[in-house]
């Protein structure tokens, strides 16, 4: 046997467990989600109705799937904007600026991202609850009557209410990757920056935003994949969609349809859908960021 | 362009696999699962079906939950002493329903099955074809103290398809409206037993200080149940059928005069601002422990209260039910049931033993054990007096056995048209529709969910 094909059988023997893992728990259950697409089923019998693309029809007629894709987007972008600004500030804050007790500060800041997502919806119900809350109990101290805000369940406010938590439960996992980042920064070349007169602010711009570009973008995509297929749990936990189905989001709406109405087929259409726009989003994301850290400088 | 490639052959591999995959479906001319399937045939029109002596094999898949298993394990153990030669399979458990799942699919059902519990509903069962049609068995069927089980129901079955039963309720509760009798007393507040009543005391609570009412807005069936269904049958004279018409998806049965009275009462209680505003983002426990903590006077809700909050119940805090207050005076007490219910598979491998323990269950003793065991009580009408069962619950017994009370029989909506039901109420609260928009809504649901 030449060494090359020893080589070969070596890696496919060592590939192999993983291939059919991944074949099995993630390739089968995507295709058999596909497939599902296409019929109309309960989930709960053998029969299965092939009915083609009308699911696909019926789900772009649905205005509940549009109020989805626009609180799924809502999430992303809110989610992005929020955890990148605060996890840059505060893990610029704990490495290149002199704060004291940066380190409680680092440990304060990552201990949400210990927290179950489940646990901290329940949190935040708590905080939000329109009688008994902190936040309506807080604002009362300065009213003269008791404030009475219905955080989750006032249509304009449910989705704010949402995201909040969203963005305070994911600061700290992307802080930590930030961090790395930032102390993986050569120390020579703040060095010549201080050298050369310039300012916390220039050094900043010029940089560690271009050094931690990289590291920043993988974290932007994280966010918006991770939001995509996760952002179900804390609106499940929280709302369950409600009040009206204006905190729906398309993995909420999935549940919805698949476990409580008994539309397995329809669900899968939405998951199909979830998978696409995951799949859209993170190219046209890569294209947008493709921009190297030399640009940035 | 490399991506370009390997996204183009991703593509067509996916849709290869997913037309070689539906080739192993079934194709049948369905309608869709909102369609319910043609009745099932009542294979046995022979109700003296014999109780003792019964041969073969018999499975029973039950649910436990808050009521546990210890009636079961009774009922069960003295079955069989009836039935020594019968080989008895117990399917129970917590998670049984998805534990069954595979065998409800693949068309090996247990005999018998309590649907109760995650991951059940017996609509969707009837809808999926699963359930025996026993209509004609419960037309006749006597227990095995001899007595004719619909005459001794309080509940009757609901019907589906017309006028087919497929199911029986189990366990029964009611909706209706709590309250602290010590506050009401404390405060000299007069219990209401009609609308006018009911306006009129929660405009004195409002004046106190307190909201006059707080619901479960995340689960919006608990007003629905516990306030505006009951308000339906109230406005349509006491008439229970058009809960009924509702569930048979009946034109119109959503936007009638009834329909119109009952939203026009809801929406006196928005109006007037009776309905605590944070309300609509409280779920179950939210809502139980604040009313509990005198938030508001009244709350929708079910029997199973007591019992579910017994660990957070303040003291001196004593629970009253009122089954419904829509009504005018000198009108029946409504009563919206809530149910658990028992069936036999359309496919039981032994339908003459599934017939034989549903004689054996319903008898007067085993709903006295019932309400001895899990404190709760079964749809069986029996003397609770001298029973273990909470106070609340022997307070409701006595609006069951009332003749001022009318029973509605146990509804359950197309799981469509219930989620827009759902929906619609908190809408309506919210002042976000009118109570034209909420009757258009569901006339709308109803007529996707009849195609």
């Amino acid at each position: 046997m030449s060494p090359r094909l020893k080589r070969t059988g070596f890696i496919t023997i060592f590939l192999l467990p993983t291939f059919i893992f991944f074949c099995l728990f993630t390739l089968y259950p995507i295709v058999k989600g596909i497939q599902i697409s296409f019929f109309d089923w309960s989930g709960r019998t053998k029969e299965m109705d092939f009915i083609g693309i009308q699911n696909f029809l019926d789900l772009f007629s649905d205005p509940i799937i549009w109020t989805a894709i626009k609180n799924d987007y809502f999430l992303v972008v809110g989610k992005v904007l929020g955890i990148m600004l605060l996890a840059t500030i505060f893990a610029v804050s704990v490495t290149r600026l002199k704060v004291v007790g940066r380190n409680i500060f680092r440990v304060i800041f990552f201990i949400p991202n210990v927290i179950s997502v489940v646990v901290i919806g329940v949190l935040f119900r708590f905080v939000y609850n329109p009688n008994l809350g902190f936040i309506n109990s807080f604002l009362s101290l300065f009213t003269e009557n008791p404030v009475q805000i219905s955080w989750l369940g006032s249509e304009n406010l449910a989705m704010w209410s949402l995201l909040w938590p969203s963005i305070w439960a994911g600061i700290g996992f992307y802080m930590i990757l930030l961090i790395a980042a930032i102390l993986s920064i050569p120390t020579e070349l703040y060095e010549a920056a201080d050298l050369d007169g310039a300012t916390q602010s220039q050094q900043f711009w010029s940089l560690t935003l271009p050094l931690i570009w990289e590291q920043m973008k993988v974290s932007i995509l994280h966010i918006v994949m991770t939001t995509l297929n996760g952002s179900f749990i804390i609106v499940w936990i929280m709302t369950e969609g409600g009040p009206d189905n204006s905190t729906q989001v398309m993995g909420s709406y999935l549940y919805q349809m698949g476990f409580r109405q008994y539309h397995m087929g329809y669900a899968a259409a939405i998951g199909v859908l979830i998978l696409v726009l995951s799949l859209i989003t993170t190219m046209a994301l890569q294209k947008l960021l493709s921009k190297n850290t030399t640009e940035l400088a | 362009m490399k991506l370009k490639t390997l996204l183009l052959c991703s593509v067509i591999c996916i849709l290869l696999t997913t037309v070689a995959c539906g080739n192993n479906a079934t194709n049948t001319n369905g309608n869709g699962t909102n369609t319910e399937k043609p009745a099932t045939t009542d294979t046995n029109k022979d109700p003296e079906v014999t109780t003792t002596g019964l041969k073969g094999d018999f499975e029973i898949q039950y649910f436990v939950g808050g009521y546990g298993d210890a009636w079961w394990l009774e009922v069960i153990e003295g079955f069989q002493k009836a039935n020594p030669d019968l080989k008895i399979t117990q399917s129970a458990g917590p998670k049984i329903n998805e534990q069954m799942q595979p065998r409800w699919i693949s068309n090996d059902p247990p005999d018998v099955v309590y649907i109760d519990g995650a991951g059940s509903n017996e609509r969707q069962m009837i809808v999926d074809d699963q359930l025996m049609d026993i209509t004609s068995f419960l037309e006749t069927a006597v227990n095995v103290d001899g007595e004719k089980i619909k005459d001794i129901l309080i509940s009757q079955p609901s019907i589906f398809n017309g006028d087919k039963n497929y199911n029986l309720p189990l366990v029964f509760g009611s909706w209706g409206l709590f309250y602290d009798k010590a506050l009401f007393t404390q405060n000299n507040w007069a219990v209401p037993t009609n609308w006018d009543e009911f306006i009129a005391v929660s405009e004195q609570i409002k004046a106190s200080g307190m909201p006059a009412l707080l619901h479960t807005g995340v689960y919006p069936y608990y007003i629905n149940g516990g306030l505006l269904d009951s308000a339906m049958v109230a406005a349509n004279g006491g008439d229970t059928s058009i809960l009924t018409s509702q569930v048979n998806l009946e034109e119109g049965s959503f936007s009638n005069d009834a329909v119109k009275k009952a939203l026009a009462q809801f929406m006196q209680l928005v109006d007037k601002n009776l309905i605590d505003p944070g309300s609509v983002a409280l779920n179950h426990t939210d809502s139980q422990a604040q009313w509990l903590q005198h938030k508001a006077a009244f709350i929708p809700n079910g029997l199973w209260l007591e019992n579910e909050m017994k660990n957070d119940i303040p003291a001196g805090f004593d629970f009253g039910f009122i089954p419904s207050v829509a009504q005018a005076a000198g009108e029946n007490n409504i009563v919206i049931p809530y149910t658990a219910t028992i069936a036999i598979a359309k496919d039981a491998k032994n339908p003459d033993a599934a017939k034989a323990f549903l004689q054996y269950v319903f008898t007067k003793q085993n709903a006295l054990r019932w309400a001895e065991i899990t404190g709760a009580i079964m749809n069986v009408k029996a003397d609770l007096s001298n029973s273990s069962a909470s106070g609340v619950v022997k307070d409701a017994m006595d609006f069951f056995n009332s003749d001022t009370t009318t029973v509605a029989p146990v509804t359950v909506l197309n799981a469509d048209v219930e989620k827009v039901k759902q929906d619609s109420i908190i809408a309506l609260s919210i002042g976000k529709i009118t109570p034209e928009e909420w009757m258009t809504r569901l006339e709308e649901a109803a007529a996707k969910a009849r195609k």
